[in-house]
Order: structure tokens, then C-alpha cells, then sequence
């Protein structure tokens, strides 16, 4: 693996369950969204024993990810296609790393590695780790790895009421279900050719991942899965959600559930939709949801 | 996301003209042109109200459409040859079901709504809710498409009890064929019934909604009920004779028969008393010279009020429904629905109160 001569890595130590790196399905996740960090304000609660910290509102999405990597292994013990969950952190600090691999530990996470990298070399780190879907609860970190083709999702956080049984996955689908042609596309000031030139980098990309999600998704039946996949359509008529309905499954994927919004406001039923995470190229649709709670 | 309402001028087949003025705030283009049955016509379609300002009508695909045949095949083989089989009859449209005719007179009467009142989100908006997978989804607005129904809202859980969602959209009355899923939405305080396929339908009117509602147990509390039950006829007259000017407690449906009664004040406040394009019927089995006084007065102090109040006094409501010819007419009983299904009227059941306990028998008296 390539690394760049001044990104640091801190190894954990977990033993992977992953057999072939080259099938991991790659989740790059901020470090400060599975935890709660310390230094940066009041704990909101007594840590859970000293030099552990509390979990944040990414914390069930990687225990749920671990659920499906179980269950695949369950099913297959030479399966390959699992998830690789690794934190990202721009923070270089020797007692952060120590805390960090302490909480690790104390929570059984199936961790193995933890990313220096700042915004210089933010890129390059998602890069060089064949990241293969980035999450944040920060939307201009977002923005940005989908700027340069990573696929982005924000962590929806509902924290302590996430489930951490069933891994739950929402697309949104206003924009993938516009049609080939362009003049169906949005059309406000701020889709110019750049926004155009993003979507479709990250096109394959999403493409790519979409598939793998569709073929882990199809090792479990259709009932007690532990991965869902949802699809959601925020204020487009139901055919452009028919439409990104055909194209998921077209990429491999054939989502559980779906909801079309035309315009009813979002949070009430993403609150009780629960995902863990919510792909939405340009967060175009979700404005208001709420990141953190 | 909050959405400027916008202009709508309506046909009166309920699309809008070309003529709509584009909403600002939408991040997508309404221009959704053709659909696979080439129900092309005006560009941009009425914009779906907001849940809280509209009376939102939940219906699920068993009672909207026709799908006896896909129920076997789930029954017989289970869930994945259940969707695989709808998957590979995607492109053909379902039937009609029993709640088919209620929803096309309440886009009827939308589209009069919008007429009167371009700028008003007051209107019915359908939401389908679905215990079905997102499989099945593209066959069921296919089959939308193919009716050419307005319902632009939909929820597939993927099997997760829909109840939730139905909270989720402000929803004033869910329908199903599932009375186990219609008693939770009861236990939440949502109106809800159970519908079933009939053999045969009567004609309904087209341009007129016609809802009619059973008394107790449905519009009001099942109190008088349990006396009958417990009691019988004579300690029921005396019951109600007594409490003649005390207010039955209200029931499941009584909040519908609130929100119908906002919209028809609508039309009455621009001249449409006497052809307002709804009307609701109570049909019960009071009797008008003595029980029926009492449902009546409680109508009042609510400030509600039916169109026509039918008191039976016991007589079979069959014959008097079928000259009704409701959309949809609601009791608690399941006798008092099977008889009225026999004769071609579309009735559900609305599993409330001490019937539920202690069902009618066909032989025993029914007069009160």
C-alpha cells in the first residue's frame, strides 16, 4: 500500500477479519464522529472508565457494520467481501492515540487503523486507502471527498436510539433519478460544469460501491437481514423515484424500503427511518436534517 | 425543506395547465414528462400539500388494487418467489381494489378545491403505505401511472410495521386489508379500518363523495354498546333516555368527520350548499324517536354535523345503503359489513369497542 511520506498511521492492533484487503469495502470515518472527544468540550457524560472515551454519534454505524461482517463470516468463513472500517483524525497528539486505542479495545471494535492527515492531504489519505465511501457528520468534509470522486455520506445522528443490530443505509435519490439528459437535471445558479464534472467522477465511484453494498445485501434473505439498504426521494414526483429505484438495481442493489417525500417535510420520517448513514451527492436534499442530536 | 405553495390553476380533471408558475425553492424540476403509458399531457402536476394542512388518506396496495393473485402466491411460497414473481410482472398494471372509487371521488373532489381556492393547501392527499418491499414498488406506481391517480407520496417499509409513518404524515384515516395493522393505528389514536375485496360493486357517483358512518362504536365511544351487550334492549333505552343530554364520548372516526366537515364548509362559503361535492351519511341502528336523540345532540355540541342521519331502529342497513351508494361506509361491526359487502356497497370494518369481544350472531336480535 502506498502511503504518503508524511501521513501517519497508527495501528491498533485489532486483527481483522479480512482475508483479501484487495475485496475490503473501505469506510473512512472521522475519528471525532465515532467518539466523543474530550478536549473539545464538557463530556456529556461520565466517560466510561478513565482513559476511554464516551462514543459518539458514529459509534452504532460501526457496530452495526460489525454485525454484517459477522453474519457474512457466519455464512462463509472464507468470505472476502467485508467491511474495513478505518478513523481518520487531523489530531497528532500521542494521548489521543492512546485513548483512542484504549476506547477501541474497551468497546470490541473492529478497527484496525487510525489516519493522521490534515486538509492538505485529506485527499490523498482517502486515496492511498482505497477509501471506498467517507463519513462525517461535517458537511464540508463531505462536500469535499465527493468533490474529488470519493463517495460521502453524512452520519445521521439520533444518539442512543440508532440501531445497533441491522445496518441501516439511506440513498437519496433526487438525483439519481434524473434521466441521461441534462436539461432534467436541477436547475438553479449553482450547477454549472464543475458540479456536473463531480457528480459523474464520483459516478463510477458510487457505481462501484453500490454494488458491493447489492452483492453483500444478496447473501441474506430478505427477511432479518443485517444490512438494509433504503432509497428516499425528497421533493421529486414518484417517477424520478421509480427511476432511481430502476437505477440502483441496475448497479446491483435492490433496496428494502422506499419513500418518496414529494415535499413532506424530511425529519419526522427520517427520524423514524433511522439510518445509520445518508448518501446525497451535493447534500442538495438534506438541508435540515439534523446531524448531531 | 419548506416549499412556497404556488399557484395552481386546475383543470377540472385535476392536472395543472402549463400556465403553473415555477417554485422557487425546488431543488428538482417538477418536469417529470412521460410516463411508460404515455400519459404525457401539461408538464408540472399540482404540488402535494404539506401533511398538516391537508387531510392525509393512507391507503395500502391490498385495498387500493387488486392483488389476490400476488397474495397467494406468498401465502403458497413464501416471501422471495413472492417477489420474484412480482418483478417479472412489473409492467403489468393491478386491478382496481375496494378503496379504488374513494380515492378517485377524493381527487374529484380536489379538483374542485383547487378551482375555488388556487392558493389553499386544504385538500386530500393520498400517501400509499406499504408493509411491501421496494421491489414491489415499481410496480405499483407503474400501476399508479397507469390509473393516472395523483398520489405522489408512497412508503414501502420493507416489511417494518407501517404505523410510524402513518404518524410521520399528520395521516387523518388509514386504510388496509390488515386488521391487525388497522387496530395498532386505532391503539394510536389514527382512524382506521379494514377493507375487503367484494364480490360484486355497485356504481358509485363520480362527481359527488359520499361517506357514510355507523353511530356508536365509530363516531361515538362504544359506552351505549357495552349496555346493550351486558344489559340488552330494555336497560339500552332506559340508558339512553336517562343520559339523553349527556355527550356520548367520541369514537375512532369522529376527527375524519371533523376534517370532511372543514372542506365542505369550503365549498358551502362559495355557494355550494346544496351540490357540495360531499356528503356524509350517519346510518344507525338507533332508532330517531328515543336512542337516536342522543347521538344527535352529541353531533351538535361537537359542532358536527351529517348530511342525512338515517335512524333504522334495528332494521337491516343493507337496503338503505344501497340506495346511499356510499365510497365508503364505516361500521364496528363485522355482520353489519359482510351484509352491506352482500349487497355491492363498499363498507369497512372498524375493529373498536366490545363488538370486537362479542360479535354478532346472525340469529339474535339486532333491533335498539
Amino acid at each position: 500500500m502506498n502511503t504518503d511520506d508524511d501521513v501517519k498511521q497508527f495501528v491498533t492492533g485489532v486483527v481483522s477479519l479480512q482475508k483479501d484487503p484487495s475485496r475490503a469495502v473501505v469506510i473512512a470515518i472521522s475519528h471525532d464522529a465515532v467518539f466523543d472527544l474530550k478536549e473539545e468540550q464538557e463530556p456529556k457524560a461520565p466517560a466510561a472508565a478513565s482513559g476511554v472515551l464516551n462514543p459518539g454519534p458514529g459509534f452504532p454505524f460501526v457496530k452495526a457494520v460489525q454485525r454484517v461482517n459477522e453474519k457474512l463470516v457466519e455464512k462463509n468463513p472464507n468470505e472476502t467481501l467485508l467491511f474495513d472500517v478505518i478513523l481518520l483524525s487531523s489530531k497528532d497528539r500521542p494521548k489521543s492515540q492512546s485513548e483512542v486505542a484504549n476506547s477501541i479495545k474497551h468497546y470490541g471494535l473492529e478497527i484496525t487503523r487510525l489516519c493522521f492527515c490534515n486538509n492538505e492531504n485529506f485527499t490523498s489519505v482517502l486515496r492511498s486507502n482505497k477509501v471506498k465511501l467517507f463519513l462525517s457528520t461535517n458537511t464540508d468534509y463531505i462536500t469535499k471527498a465527493q468533490d474529488t470522486g470519493v463517495p460521502a455520506a453524512l452520519l445521521y445522528g439520533q444518539r442512543g436510539t440508532a440501531t445497533l443490530d441491522q445496518l441501516r443505509v439511506l440513498f437519496i435519490g433526487d438525483s439519481l433519478g434524473f434521466s441521461e439528459d441534462t436539461t432534467d437535471r436541477p436547475k438553479d445558479e449553482d450547477t454549472g460544469e464543475d458540479q456536473l464534472q463531480s457528480v459523474q467522477l464520483t459516478q463510477s465511484s458510487l457505481e462501484d460501491l453500490v454494488a458491493l453494498i447489492g452483492e453483500m445485501r444478496r447473501k441474506f434473505g430478505r427477511e432479518n437481514s443485517p444490512l438494509c439498504a433504503c432509497l428516499m426521494t425528497v421533493c421529486s414526483p414518484r417517477n424520478v423515484c421509480v427511476r432511481a429505484l430502476k437505477r440502483l438495481r441496475a448497479w446491483g442493489l435492490e433496496v428494502d424500503e422506499a419513500f418518496c417525500l414529494a415535499g413532506a417535510p424530511q425529519s419526522r420520517l427520517l427520524a423514524h427511518i433511522q439510518p445509520h448513514i445518508l448518501y446525497d451527492h451535493g447534500l442538495q436534499y438534506t438541508l435540515d436534517v439534523p446531524a448531531l442530536s | 425543506m419548506s416549499l412556497d405553495s404556488r399557484q395552481a390553476v386546475a383543470t377540472h380533471d385535476g392536472r395543472a395547465d402549463a400556465s403553473v408558475a415555477a417554485n422557487g425553492d425546488s431543488k428538482g424540476s417538477w418536469g417529470d414528462t412521460e410516463d411508460s403509458y404515455g400519459h404525457s399531457g401539461p408538464v408540472n402536476k399540482p404540488k402535494s400539500p404539506k401533511p398538516e394542512n391537508a387531510v392525509t388518506i393512507a391507503v395500502s396496495s391490498r385495498v387500493l388494487f387488486r392483488t389476490e393473485t400476488e397474495q397467494k402466491v406468498f401465502e403458497e411460497r413464501g416471501v422471495e418467489e413472492y417477489l420474484k414473481y412480482q418483478v417479472e410482472h412489473e409492467n403489468e398494471p393491478f386491478a382496481p381494489g375496494p378503496a379504488f372509487p374513494f380515492v378517485k371521488a377524493l381527487e374529484t373532489v380536489n379538483s374542485q378545491l383547487r378551482e375555488l381556492y388556487p392558493d389553499s393547501e386544504e385538500l386530500f392527499d393520498i400517501v400509499l403505505v406499504t408493509y411491501n418491499h421496494a421491489h414491489v414498488g415499481v410496480r405499483l406506481i407503474n400501476t399508479i401511472n397507469y390509473h393516472n391517480l395523483f398520489i405522489e407520496r408512497f412508503c414501502m417499509t420493507g416489511g417494518s410495521s407501517p404505523i410510524g409513518y402513518l404518524k410521520a404524515y399528520h395521516t387523518n384515516l388509514y386504510l388496509s386489508a390488515d386488521a391487525e395493522k388497522v387496530r395498532e393505528a386505532l391503539a394510536e389514536g389514527i382512524a382506521a379500518a379494514t377493507m375487503f375485496t367484494p364480490e360484486k360493486l355497485i356504481e358509485v357517483s363520480d362527481t359527488q363523495l359520499r361517506v357514510a358512518f355507523d353511530g356508536d362504536a365509530v363516531l361515538f365511544s362504544d359506552e351505549s354498546e357495552r349496555i346493550f351487550k351486558t344489559h340488552g334492549l330494555d336497560k339500552f333505552f332506559e340508558h339512553e333516555k336517562e343520559h339523553e343530554n349527556k355527550l356520548l364520548d367520541h369514537g375512532p372516526l369522529k376527527g375524519f368527520l371533523e376534517a370532511l366537515g372543514k372542506l365542505q364548509k369550503k365549498f358551502y362559503e362559495k355557494g355550494h350548499r346544496l351540490d357540495c361535492p360531499i356528503r356524509t351519511y350517519l346510518v344507525t341502528a338507533r332508532s330517531a324517536a328515543s336512542s337516536g336523540i342522543r347521538a344527535l345532540k352529541t353531533l351538535r355540541a361537537w359542532g358536527l354535523e351529517t348530511d342525512e342521519a338515517l335512524f333504522l331502529a334495528g332494521a337491516p342497513k343493507g337496503p338503505m345503503l344501497e340506495k346511499i351508494r356510499p365510497h365508503i361506509y364505516f361500521d364496528d361491526q363485522m355482520f353489519h359489513v359482510e351484509g352491506a359487502a352482500e349487497m355491492g356497497t363498499i363498507a369497512a370494518h372498524v375493529p373498536y369497542g366490545i363488538a370486537q369481544k362479542h360479535p354478532h350472531k346472525k340469529d339474535s336480535s339486532k333491533s335498539k
